[in-house]
């Protein structure tokens, strides 16, 4: 007989053409508040994809044919962030249907580890990029680009260059925070205004390839290039504390994020597959085996749909477990 | 003749001729009379009318017995001189009026008199031409109530002839002069005018012959349809005229409860009506009665001009005593809308214009009272409807369903109301539903199959009104077309004026509730949504706009949904397995058998199997419902428009599917259905929209790839894709190829052979879309094409050879050019033969950009190919034998030197093998061997080789190899169909190497002696040339023949 057993669950959609691996996917609204999905591929393009109709609008091309790691939407314009490994981090105005680089600026590392960017007022935006040294995390301030601090750990801490970075402001507080994941697999906490190291916590011992953070329960979550994943509280914002450790079946974590309900955490892995997990309590949910290479990227929009890009040149949009 | 224009001229001349009348009352002398009337002039005949009437009046009045002819003869004449004259005087009016009706009158009996027919039709005319003469004020004050006994009487006196004469001359005259005595003459002489007060005035007076009058009409009317129609039209519209005049709301309006005393004499005032409240609702009640009777028998009349006046009738009625006549509003409405699709054109643009009129004036919409007549009318169809559908016949059916789509037409929006009942909801559908049963037990929709895989068919040129195009279907309670499209119609106007979201859920409902409803919920579910974006659909109700199409869009995503889900979308619709090859479940024998019995369409379960086969009926019925549904989506298309192209990321990868469905029904619908979607959404062709929506098709075939067992379709749907798309869709063909590939090494077992025909066509579609980019293939055609190689030359001069004595040049240039060819073989070519070889273009040099380490990628198609051919290679190894010569014959039309190697090293020495370990059993092996699978599996080896060798271009050794294992079949103890095959294989090797070829047969059998050329040469003694006859003798010596 037949095994009964329910299907693995399908993506609703597969976004095809993006010409080579997705390695940034990035969802917006545009005009009339039409779905957006931006994804960045290795050979540099950035694709615009219309959610309504599952069809480029646009391809950006920008950065030289080397790979696009990163895309954020600012809200005047709109404009879009890229950031590529060519050294660069454009800011597109993609305003009724244009798309030109009006901006642009000169980045200093040539690594994997991607932007963070936090949008302190309607004008005012902080950046946080990889620095010109090797363990070197830059702040700057957009739009006029000038450096606001440098954050270098104390001689001697060995953390490696960042890997990946995320800038947070609590409600609460009125100072900027990033936490920055590095080679050697620790994670810091700096307080951005006073340049301090505030807390540190040797999450991983593989170089920490991603991390998420949900600002409500400060509590966040980091993915290294080991079998584990790590899960980490902020006490009263000041000290770094691992909470626990999650096995996965297969070593490598591309990317991690936690849906704007801060109910479910999607997972990119290098074993071409994106878990889905129970965000409070850890429990998997899913295991969306799609794709046929290295799932490089996720990310969520504010409905709760789910997008994944891979080495496999797709880009797989899901729908699971539909908000409530 | 001279004419008098002077009152004394004429005096003079008439004088003599009106004292001789007067003295003597013979006809002779009215005729002189008139006679000599013909020549005074008008103005003259006016001054002198008196006198002129009085010798004629003086003989009507005469006591004593007439003749008739003489009567007649004086009404004539009186007739002639009204008709040249003016009435001035009231008096003279009456007198007149009460003479010429007392010519009929006969005091003894009360009846109209026994006069001949001449003289009833002379006093007719005679008091017409008196009511036309007299003077507009003077005809008014003829009209006071002390007329009322005289004037009944000539009422009576015309209503007794319009029923009871036999001729139809005096029957229309009667009647007309009716029409004129009643004030509604619609010629232009009549003072047409009349103020509020006169009308009432009349009106009070009229309403006494009510009774009569209403009652001899309708009589009349609903008499012998034979009486002739005009009869009948001048009956109808005497009646209307008269009962709008008198029950109109207008006049009805200022009558006072309180009765005035009236200024009359008892007797006459007795007559006298007051059309107070009660006598209104009392009146009302008995028209209502006759009303019924009237309009049931007249919408049915034969003649076209009676129902057209019933058009006239109805909306006189309605539109002057909607409430004195209220309950007269249902018959009426309902012989209207019954109207709405007659046979005569007059009469159906007559309806329509009154629906609309009525539609306009809010009538209806405005009018509580209307809405809520038409309303209870819609209740009581429904109500009856299902009872109707199964009872009545095709004719009463088309009658009910036009009054259905009437009163559809006329409520608009507010049908709505109706439809909120559940009560009725219920009803109204369940008549549908049971009317649009089809019948399924067809046999040939079953049998009928698709045949020929070829690229799709473009759309013919487009038609006006495509959503109304649709496949022809047979129902089982009627078969007039015409009712089924009334039932389509009746479907529209639901969707168009009803609740969308309520009927689509209702009809839902019973799609999902049972498979008996399934099929007519679908065709009803198609047509309200048609409906309800306004196609086709007549809108009598200005206001009213059709769906929203945001709305209209949610509502068909839902509806699409439901179509091709799972359960819905995959029904078995035949009895063989997908075309894996395998055996069929249920015989061709047993399908017939099936076939014989459809009728009663039993339950049918053959012992053989344990599952249940599905009956030819429920087949069928699968096919319906697929096509219903696949015409619903074309239909979607129309109703949307552009908008549908958003739909086409779900809609259009299982239209595709079933497009190549092997059922020719559904096929054919499929395409249809592609079709529709093209004149919508505006694409050019079928070729057009697949490519254009190419990514969405990739979506659903990547997808459905994943669960195959669920979709074991999704090959074929790739493989219609690639047929209908061209090389612009290389990265996507590249991306599912993947998928393919991945999903082919799971299924092996199972799905190779379905597989490989996408593979098939796959590589056909990369071959038409990059005709010379194979480096290749291009050095293998142009070995092909090299006529002047050494080789072909060789060949060609050895056929020479053998067709003509040989001589001693031809051994030295036989001798030269094998020579030569040793050297070739050798790898000494000259440099005058390598002028054709590729120049070696340098490598191109990368961009800095690129480091050293990266290979550069090959050309996606040369990519896939090769990814395939991999795959192939894997499957030249099945189990089935089906696949492996599919496989083969993939590989070898498309790559040559590629294959070549693998299909040597790989294949060819298990086919070989096999045949060669087989060839014992099959050699001892009796009749029944033939039948047996080992039998099939080497026939088919021996008739594959041949051409496999040919087309590879296989080496030497190689061809040693096939040649040796086939030479064994060559014997007559095989079983003769394996020798036939066998020699089919030597056909072939003949044409790669006649050589060799010859020279192995030769081995085998050497029938003659071979005598050496030249004396010099040794002679030649070949292994066969025993002399003797072996086994093989009989093949080899039929195929040396092929060699000469």
């Amino acid at each position: 007989g037949k095994r009964m057993a329910a299907p693995a669950p399908d993506p609703q959609f597969t976004l095809r053409g993006a010409g080579s691996a997705v390695c940034a996917l990035h969802f917006c609204s545009g005009a009339q508040g039409r779905p957006l999905l931006l994804s960045g591929s290795l050979r540099g393009l950035v694709h615009i994809w219309n959610l309504e109709t599952r069809r480029p609008l646009a391809a950006l091309d920008g950065h030289g044919g080397q790979c696009v790691t990163w895309l954020h939407t600012l809200p005047r314009g709109p404009q879009l962030l890229s950031q590529g490994r060519d050294l660069q981090l454009c800011v597109w105005d993609l305003a009724e249907g244009r798309s030109a680089v009006v901006d642009a600026m000169r980045l200093e590392s040539v690594g994997f580890c991607r932007a963070s960017i936090l949008a302190e007022g309607p004008q005012r935006w902080m950046l946080a990029v990889p620095g010109r040294g090797n363990d070197e995390v830059q702040i700057l301030e957009l739009p006029s680009k000038t450096l606001v601090s440098c954050l270098k750990p104390e001689a001697g801490a060995r953390l490696g260059m960042p890997m990946c970075l995320q800038l947070w402001q609590a409600e609460s507080s009125p100072r900027p925070l990033l936490l920055a994941g590095y080679e050697d697999g620790s994670l810091a906490l700096w307080d951005v205004s006073m340049r301090k190291l505030c807390s540190r916590a040797a999450c991983h011992s593989e170089p920490v390839m991603g991390l998420a953070l949900d600002p409500r329960r400060a509590r966040g979550v980091s993915g290294s290039a080991e079998k584990a994943l790590a899960v980490w509280s902020l006490e009263g914002q000041q000290a770094l504390q691992v909470r626990g450790t999650h096995e996965l079946t297969n070593p490598g974590i591309a990317d991690l994020k936690i849906r704007p309900d801060s109910k479910i955490l999607a997972t990119a892995g290098w074993d071409h597959r994106v878990r889905v997990f129970q965000w409070r309590t850890m429990r998997p949910l899913a295991v969306l085996a799609f794709h046929s290479a290295t799932v490089h990227c996720v990310a969520f929009d504010a409905t709760g749909l789910l997008a994944a890009g891979s080495g496999d040149q797709r880009i797989s949009v899901w729908s699971l477990y539909p908000p409530t | 003749m001279a004419v008098f224009d002077t009152p004394e001229e004429a005096f003079s001349v008439l004088r003599p001729v009106c004292v001789q009348l007067t003295k003597t009352q013979t006809v002779e002398n009215v005729e002189r009379l008139q006679a000599q009337l013909q020549a005074v002039s008008d103005s003259a005949l006016q001054e002198l009318q008196q006198y002129i009437l009085f010798p004629l009046r003086f003989t009507l009045k005469t006591p004593g017995p007439k003749r008739e002819r003489l009567i007649q003869s004086v009404v004539e004449c009186i007739t002639f001189v009204l008709s040249s004259t003016c009435v001035k005087e009231q008096e003279l009016l009456q007198e007149l009026f009460s003479e010429l009706s007392a010519c009929l009158y006969s005091p003894s009996s009360q009846k109209p008199a026994a006069v001949s027919e001449e003289l009833k039709l002379a006093v007719i005319r005679g008091l017409g031409t008196l009511m036309h003469s007299a003077y507009g004020d003077i005809l008014l004050t003829f009209y006071e109530p002390s007329i009322l006994p005289r004037l009944g009487f000539a009422v009576s006196l015309l209503l007794g002839l319009a029923e009871q004469e036999k001729s139809k001359e005096i029957k229309m005259a009667a009647l007309t002069c009716l029409q004129v005595l009643l004030f509604q003459c619609d010629c232009q002489d009549h003072p047409h005018s009349l103020d509020a007060l006169q009308q009432k005035q009349l009106g009070d007076l009229f309403a006494s012959f009510l009774p009569g009058l209403s009652t001899t009409l309708t009589r009349v009317i609903t008499g012998d349809f034979k009486q002739g129609h005009s009869i009948v039209v001048s009956s109808l519209k005497v009646f209307y005229k008269t009962v709008s005049f008198i029950m109109a709301d207008d006049q009805l309006g200022r009558v006072s409860e309180v009765r005035a005393k009236p200024a009359v004499e008892r007797r006459v005032a007795e007559l006298m009506v007051h059309r107070e409240a009660s006598w209104v609702k009392s009146t009302g009640d008995k028209l209502t009665i006759l009303i019924k009777k009237i309009t049931e028998c007249i919408s049915v009349h034969p003649h076209w001009k009676v129902r057209l006046e019933l058009i006239d009738f109805v909306e006189a009625l309605l539109l002057k005593c909607s409430r004195s006549l209220i309950e007269s509003a249902g018959p009426l409405l309902k012989a209207l809308v019954s109207l709405v699709n007659d046979e005569s054109p007059d009469v159906q643009a007559q309806c329509d214009k009154a629906l609309r009129c009525f539609a306009d004036e809010k009538v209806v919409v405005g009018s509580r009272a209307f809405a809520d007549v038409l309303s209870e009318n819609l209740h009581s169809l429904a109500t009856s409807l299902p009872r109707l559908m199964s009872s009545q016949d095709d004719q009463g059916r088309f009658s009910t369903l036009s009054l259905l789509l009437g009163y559809l037409k006329l409520l608009g929006p507010k049908v709505d109301f109706v439809l909120n009942s559940v009560a009725h909801l219920q009803r109204l559908s369940k008549a549908l539903i049971q009317v649009l049963e089809l019948d399924v037990a067809d046999v040939k929709i079953v049998e009928e199959r698709r045949w020929n895989s070829e690229r799709l068919a473009s759309p013919e040129t487009p038609t006006e009104r495509p959503w109304a195009q649709m496949q022809r279907r047979y129902f089982r309670f009627f078969t007039d077309e015409r009712v089924f499209l009334l039932l389509r119609q009746v479907c529209q106007l639901l969707g168009f004026y009803g609740n969308l979201y309520l009927l689509v859920d209702h009809f839902m409902e019973l799609y999902h509730e049972s498979v008996v409803y399934r099929k007519q919920a679908a065709m009803i579910l198609n047509e309200l949504v048609v409906g309800a974006a306004g196609l086709g659909v007549e809108n009598l109700h200005e206001k009213h706009t059709p769906a929203d199409p945001e709305e209209l869009r949610e509502i068909v995503t839902s509806i699409l949904e439901v179509y091709t889900s799972q359960e819905n979308w995959y029904l078995v619709t035949c009895v063989e397995t997908e075309d894996t090859g395998e055996e069929l479940t249920v015989g061709w024998t047993g399908l017939q058998a099936l076939a014989s019995g459809a009728h009663s369409c039993p339950p049918t379960s053959s012992p053989a199997f344990s599952k249940p086969s599905p009956t030819v009926c429920s087949m069928n019925s699968n096919i319906w419902q697929i096509c219903i549904q696949l015409e619903g989506i074309g239909h979607f298309a129309h109703a949307l428009g552009k908008d549908f192209r958003l739909l086409l990321m779900s809609a259009l990868y299982p239209v595709l599917e079933k497009a190549g469905d092997q059922t020719l029904l559904i096929s054919q619908a499929a395409i249809s259905t592609m079709t529709d979607i093209c004149q919508a959404c505006g694409y050019d062709s079928l070729q057009h929209l697949i490519n254009e929506n190419s990514d969405y098709l990739v979506n659903g075939i990547s997808l459905n790839l994943r669960h195959l067992s669920l979709h074991p379709h999704t090959p074929k749907v790739l493989e219609v894709m690639l047929q209908n798309s061209d090389a612009s869709l290389l990265p996507l063909v590249a991306d599912v190829v993947q998928d393919v590939l991945t999903t082919l090494d799971q299924f092996y077992d199972k799905k190779a052979a379905t597989f490989v025909s996408v593979l098939h066509a796959l590589m056909a579609a990369l071959v038409q879309w990059f005709p010379d980019t194979g480096h290749l293939g291009q050095l293998q055609e142009q070995s092909v094409r090299e006529e002047g190689s050494p080789l072909s030359q060789r060949s060609a001069s050895l056929e020479k050879g053998l067709e003509n004595p040989t001589t001693a040049e031809d051994i030295e240039q036989f001798v030269l050019n094998y020579l030569k060819e040793k050297d070739v073989a050798a790898g000494n070519v000259s440099d005058l033969d390598n002028e054709d070889e590729e120049q070696s273009d340098p490598p191109e040099v990368e961009g800095n950009d690129t480091g050293p380490h990266v290979e550069p990628p090959l050309p996606v198609q040369i990519q896939i190919a090769t990814d395939v051919m991999e795959r192939c290679i894997h499957l030249m190894s099945d189990k089935s034998l089906k696949i492996r010569l599919k496989v083969l014959r993939t590989l070898g039309g498309k790559c040559g030197d590629f294959l070549r190697s693998r299909f040597c090293k790989d294949v060819l020495p298990k086919l070989a093998g096999s045949l060669v370990s087989q060839a014992p059993v099959s050699a001892r092996a009796g009749p029944v061997y033939s039948h047996t699978l080992a039998f099939k599996l080497q026939l088919a080896v021996l008739q594959g080789l041949g051409p496999l060798c040919e087309r590879l271009d296989l080496g030497e050794g190689d061809l040693n190899k096939v040649a040796d294992a086939c030479l064994i079949y060559l014997s007559a103890k095989q079983p003769v169909k394996l020798q036939e095959a066998a020699r089919s294989v030597f056909l072939h090797l003949m044409k790669v190497d006649p050589d060799s070829t010859w020279f192995l047969l030769n081995e085998l059998y050497c029938p003659e002696e071979f005598t050496p050329p030249h004396p010099s040469l040794h002679p030649v003694q070949l292994r066969g040339a025993t002399r003797q006859q072996n086994p093989y003798s009989a093949n080899v010596l039929r195929l040396l023949p092929e060699l000469q």
